[in-house]
């Protein structure tokens, strides 16, 4: 029997006005592992991570985290319990300095792990100081880069020490140095034992980071395995690009 | 001079109004059009207490401000709760209800009588060729100091930051731990007070009636609506601009005529419509929300 897994899914389906969004999906993440998520447009992948933090309700199935079914609890609650976001179209308040960003983060914790913290302004500078972004903690976040904006919401989730973390598109429309960043930045929270679930469309930083890849389409899982296993497979390039069916 | 004075006090009372209103409309992304009735309640308790009760002022504007903040709470979970969630334009409808209801109360407990809570003459006082009362004084710098206050809960408080977040980003807030459920509670209840705020300012300025309800939320939306709704500094600085556009439209010969005092609120609402077509966004606003 393999360890105990930090998140498990069962069966999940959403339907909105009659449409079958997403159907009858399991999924178990085991702690420490790197788990990519990859599909077309429109197959499911943000409401996949919308129904796991929160923010929209299963029509059937159950979503367990350390075995704690958390279906019904709200998303600050998931937040709480150790389930950190980062979003597609950046999440960070852009008219607060950076300071404030991060302190806004560490200010939300339960109060032992704010406790545990000791110095919140101390622990802010060098969560800053992580991404190269310390010189300029008190502009206002609407005054970086979107590479720079995204490794400030990377820096802030990881410094707020979630044990899961749901990354959507944390390359998207970044440059190819601030991708590298990026992946330097996942790679140490690997190191660090965080379980990470990462939507992605660049399949080479997939094949780099993930242990292991999940392939939506129109909603279901129709694919898992190895990332060297997944990219050679047929069936990911008849999803992509409409390839004859395999037989 | 004169237009001055009466472009603060007046601009101070729209700004309390405001400031509550972009706070609301910038965390729960509704429109509450019971606003001016929460006004009316701060004002006509504090009145009820310091006029037929002979209890000091300060206990009524106390007692007018917990009423004002009571009401707001109730109302928030009548007639906001269940529905804001559903679809973001139900609590217009339920709070054009409210708003109906409590007219109807006030007018039946508070008789259709126009109401001061001060009713001794005012000191007078004299700066330049403006006259003043000291009450007027005492009131704009009142707002002034609960205009810093605001800002400084806002910009240098734990809950504050929460709120400001929930404001930029509320899903990225609530994935931090911000409970939505909460602070939006607590939003609601701070505007419906500083609204109780607002209509013992009136009170004591001028007078109440029962009818001024709807007055006071429209005048509040203009402001919200000129400065970019959801932005709390541009809504008390466009307070300011519409009581000076108020007071210039009526306050200065105009081809050799004074307009009809009547007409005062007219025209700043069509310099609302004027500003909207030019830049619908209002004066500071931007795509994205801040506070």
């Amino acid at each position: 029997m393999g360890p105990m897994p930090l998140l498990s899914v069962k069966n999940l389906s959403l339907t909105i006005e009659s449409q079958k969004i997403l159907h009858g999906i399991d999924l178990d993440v085991e702690p420490g592992e790197v788990v990519g998520l990859i599909g077309p447009n429109g197959s499911g992948k943000t409401t996949f991570f919308n129904v796991i933090s929160g923010f929209l309700k299963p029509t059937s199935g159950s979503v367990f985290f350390r075995e704690e079914n958390i279906s019904t609890m709200p998303p600050s609650l998931r937040a709480r319990i150790g389930i950190g976001r980062v979003f597609q179209n950046f999440g960070i308040f852009r008219d607060m300095t950076l300071f404030d960003n991060v302190l806004v983060a560490f200010e939300s914790l339960p109060k032992e792990q704010r406790t545990a913290l000791g110095d919140l302004k101390k622990k802010v500078n060098e969560t800053l100081k992580l991404v190269d972004l310390d010189h300029c903690a008190k502009k206002k976040a609407s005054s970086l880069s979107g590479g720079q904006m995204r490794l400030l919401e990377l820096a802030r989730t990881f410094a707020a020490r979630k044990e899961l973390l749901l990354l959507d598109e944390p390359t998207a429309g970044v440059s190819p140095k601030m991708t590298s960043q990026i992946s330097d930045l996942i790679r140490l929270l690997k190191k660090e034992g965080r379980t990470i679930l990462i939507i992605e469309h660049d399949l080479p930083f997939i094949r780099r980071i993930c242990d292991r890849v999940i392939v939506l389409d129109l909603g279901e899982k129709v694919l898992e395995g190895k990332p060297e296993e997944i990219h050679s497979h047929a069936k990911l390039k008849e999803i992509y690009f409409g390839a004859d069916p395999v037989t | 001079m004169q237009l001055l004075v009466n472009t603060l006090i007046a601009g101070s009372f729209a700004a309390i109004m405001a400031t509550g209103l972009a706070l609301v409309y910038g965390v729960l992304r509704v429109f509450n059009l019971a606003l001016g009735q929460f006004a009316l309640v701060g004002g006509y308790v504090t009145w009820w207490l310091v006029q037929p009760l002979g209890l000091p002022l300060p206990v009524g504007i106390l007692g007018g401000i917990v009423c004002g903040a009571l009401v707001s709470w109730l109302s928030f979970e009548i007639a906001v709760r269940p529905f804001y969630k559903r679809h973001p334009l139900l609590p217009l409808v339920s709070t054009i209800a409210l708003s109906q209801i409590l007219d109807g109360l006030i007018q039946l407990i508070f008789k259709e009588q126009t109401r001061s809570i001060l009713i001794r003459a005012k000191e007078m006082v004299h700066l330049g060729s403006a006259v003043i009362s000291m009450e007027q004084i005492k009131l704009i710098i009142f707002t002034v100091v609960l205009l810093s206050a605001t800002a400084w809960i806002l910009h240098s408080t734990s809950i504050g930051r929460r709120i400001r977040a929930t404001v930029a980003h509320s899903q990225a807030a609530e994935s931090l731990g911000i409970s939505s459920a909460l602070l939006h509670r607590l939003v609601f209840i701070i505007s419906g007070t500083l609204a109780a705020i607002a209509g013992i300012y009136v009170g004591i300025d001028q007078n109440l009636t029962p009818v001024l309800g709807f007055t006071i939320t429209i005048k509040a939306y203009a402001a919200l609506i000129a400065g970019g709704k959801g932005n709390i500094w541009g809504a008390v600085i466009a307070s300011y601009f519409i009581a000076a556009i108020e007071q210039l439209a009526v306050g200065i010969k105009w081809f050799g005529y004074y307009l009809p005092a009547g007409y005062q609120g007219s025209v700043a609402l069509m310099l609302i419509i004027v500003l909207l077509l030019i830049k619908p966004t209002g004066l500071f606003g931007r795509t994205s929300r801040f506070a």
